[in-house]
């Protein structure tokens, strides 16, 4: 009894301790830091001066009053840009609405030849849970993908599903994530845990991800996962931005 | 006051199955930080595989009793009869997630969302969705141990009758299905994509299987090589092993340190991965060794709420289920806040210990307003029921 007591009152004292500022981009280091490595980026931009990055999604196009709302690609290439001058950096977004992993695969060679990346940002696992598809499938073909984009000259970053607080009962994300992570570390690429990271934006307050209409928040929330990203292919590529944070 | 227990019944069994059921639900509150006190985190097995296996126990010891004493036919009657009402607790479920789903789709469009409206296509078609989920071809995630529950209850006649007579070539025969079916990859499919159950039925019927063999008698058979010395220290070196491995799965600057060879997780659980089944195995052989059946605190009035829960595990399992759509509810119209999610878990499982006490206790005097005890042909065979 003394035990559960004890443990309930540091989960209240975590609790407690947890606000943030309202709209800010701040998460906790141990959740966007990565042991990977990022090298042909790294050679890309050092050598070449150039960086053209693929941001692959199964995503929908936004659509109507929303379709002029800017995501995270745009300002990933913002944030880039600004941080490595004298560098071509070009953000592509590619996006597969509601494809599942399977067929994203076939098309990856076509990817790879019309748009040469050095570097593809991979979201994926939403539309492959919302389906149910087994978790252990999905892990091995992501795994075989990955690697057919390293050998095609590719350095890949992996981005789970988001937070999404009002479809979170309804499906669950979590063993698509955890195969992720199985792959982000035996073929030795980062991971961005989108999830992980918007949950604590929604537990601390900085942001309301609960909102059922459009209140704004979605460029803000894009803003600034597009600038943790920026953070990460920073790091992970050993780069020394003009634009130190 | 919470009522007693009945005596002679093995309240480990109540007293687990509770507790798996606790777990069940907080796990079950989408992104909840009293999960972090839930068994899968400290190893690789977590409630479901508690709660498949005692229910494989429970099945057998009674409705052994009513097969050996009454014959087949009762015997698969009262069988089928369960598997009916678990059939009809799971409808109930789908009626409150459909309309948990109907009331989001309706009101939700918020464009941040846009890939996951993709979860609403599912009710372009209500007519077929409805048709697919009342034969089991479509199954909302969060209830889907029920329809396995239904499965293996609606197979278990013919297995009972197999195991009353040979108990050990039964679970051969269970043990050799479980491998054809994880070798030829057998599942059953759903709509409306061809993905498979989330509870592969034939990997996941070993280990009722197994459970059903224990309560047949198959636990004090094995007792003498179960607590040996060897076999004890052996489970607890796989539980010591399992159990860091786990958690460094949690710590990403750990787990990221981890050498490729120590690379296992994620376990497979939709096939039961053999890490797992092990790890309940071995679990399961340390709490019958250090909780014998006569453990004072299974007695003692903190395990009350508990064994109340297990007692009614089916009733308590829908309700906690419905409780986590609330909970989720009310974190995310009121607020998602850390106190809150520690709020609203002890305040489910509040509920749960309450409804499950107001249930003994109306069967109490259900039991005393005339009725004469359950004799021991029937479902309160020695005071332990299949629920």
């Amino acid at each position: 009894m003394r035990m559960l007591s004890v443990a309930l009152s540091l989960v209240l004292l975590a609790a407690g301790a947890a606000r943030a500022e309202p709209n800010s981009c701040d998460v906790p280091d141990n959740l966007v830091e990565t042991f990977a490595r990022l090298p042909r980026v790294g050679l890309s931009v050092k050598r070449d001066h150039k960086l053209e990055i693929v941001v692959l999604s199964a995503a929908p196009k936004l659509s109507g009053e929303a379709s002029s709302l800017k995501s995270y690609p745009y300002y990933l290439e913002s944030e880039l840009r600004e941080r490595l001058k004298g560098t071509d950096v070009h953000v592509f977004a590619q996006s597969e609405p509601r494809k599942t992993i399977l067929e994203i695969a076939r098309d990856l060679p076509r990817l790879l030849s019309e748009r040469q990346p050095v570097l593809v940002i991979w979201q994926t696992g939403t539309v492959e849970a919302m389906r149910g598809i087994d978790p252990d499938g999905y892990g091995r073909a992501l795994d075989s993908s990955v690697a057919a984009l390293q050998n095609g000259g590719a350095d890949v970053v992996l981005i789970n599903q988001q937070f999404s607080p009002r479809t979170d009962f309804m499906f669950d994300g979590g063993p698509y994530t955890e195969n992720m992570r199985w792959v982000s570390q035996t073929r030795d690429i980062p991971l961005f845990n989108r999830y992980e990271v918007m949950k604590y934006w929604g537990e601390t307050g900085a942001f309301d991800l609960t909102a059922l209409k459009n209140d704004g928040t979605y460029e803000k929330v894009h803003r600034c996962i597009g600038r943790l990203i920026a953070d990460l292919v920073m790091r992970a590529a050993s780069l020394s931005g003009n634009v130190e944070r | 006051m919470l009522p007693a227990p009945p005596a002679g019944r093995d309240l480990r069994l109540d007293f687990f199955r509770g507790l798996s059921l606790w777990f069940i639900f907080l796990d079950h509150v989408p992104s909840n930080i009293v999960a972090w006190f839930t068994v899968r985190n400290y190893g690789f097995c977590d409630a479901s595989e508690v709660f498949v296996f005692i229910s494989g126990y429970t099945a057998a010891f009674v409705y052994g009793h009513v097969m050996k004493e009454r014959g087949f036919v009762i015997g698969a009657a009262r069988i089928l009869k369960r598997a009916w009402q678990i059939y009809v607790a799971f409808v109930f479920l789908l009626v409150f997630y459909f309309a948990e789903i109907a009331y989001v789709s309706s009101h939700f469009s918020n464009p941040l969302y846009t890939e996951e409206f993709g979860i609403f296509d599912f009710f372009q078609k209500p007519d077929v969705v409805l048709i697919e989920a009342l034969i089991l071809r479509f199954l909302p995630a969060n209830v889907d141990v029920l329809p396995l529950y239904i499965a293996l209850m609606t197979f278990f006649p013919p297995v009972l009758w197999l195991m009353l007579r040979q108990p050990n070539l039964t679970l051969l025969f269970s043990v050799v299905f479980y491998f054809v079916a994880k070798t030829l990859d057998w599942n059953l499919m759903l709509y409306p994509y061809d993905h498979s159950w989330f509870f592969n039925p034939f990997a996941w019927q070993l280990l009722f299987v197994i459970g059903a063999w224990c309560g047949l008698g198959g636990a004090r058979r094995v007792a003498p090589i179960l607590n040996s010395p060897p076999v004890i220290a052996l489970c607890v070196l796989y539980l010591v092993f399992a159990a860091p491995l786990q958690l460094s799965w949690l710590f990403p600057s750990v787990s990221g340190r981890m050498p490729g060879w120590l690379m296992i997780l994620p376990l497979d659980k939709t096939g039961l991965s053999g890490w797992r089944l092990f790890h309940f195995l071995a679990l399961a052989a340390l709490v019958i060794y250090y909780v014998p059946f006569d453990a004072k605190f299974l007695r003692s009035n903190w395990a009350r709420p508990l064994i109340l829960c297990g007692e009614h595990s089916l009733e308590i399992f829908c309700l906690g289920v419905f409780l986590s759509f609330s909970a989720h509810f009310v974190l995310t119209e009121i607020s998602s806040l850390i106190a809150m999610q520690v709020a609203v878990s002890l305040a489910g499982i509040a509920l749960m210990v309450t409804v499950a006490a107001l249930m003994t206790w109306y069967k109490d005097i259900e039991r005393r307003g005339g009725k004469p005890p359950p004799s021991a042909t029937q479902e309160g065979y020695r005071g332990v029921t299949a629920s």
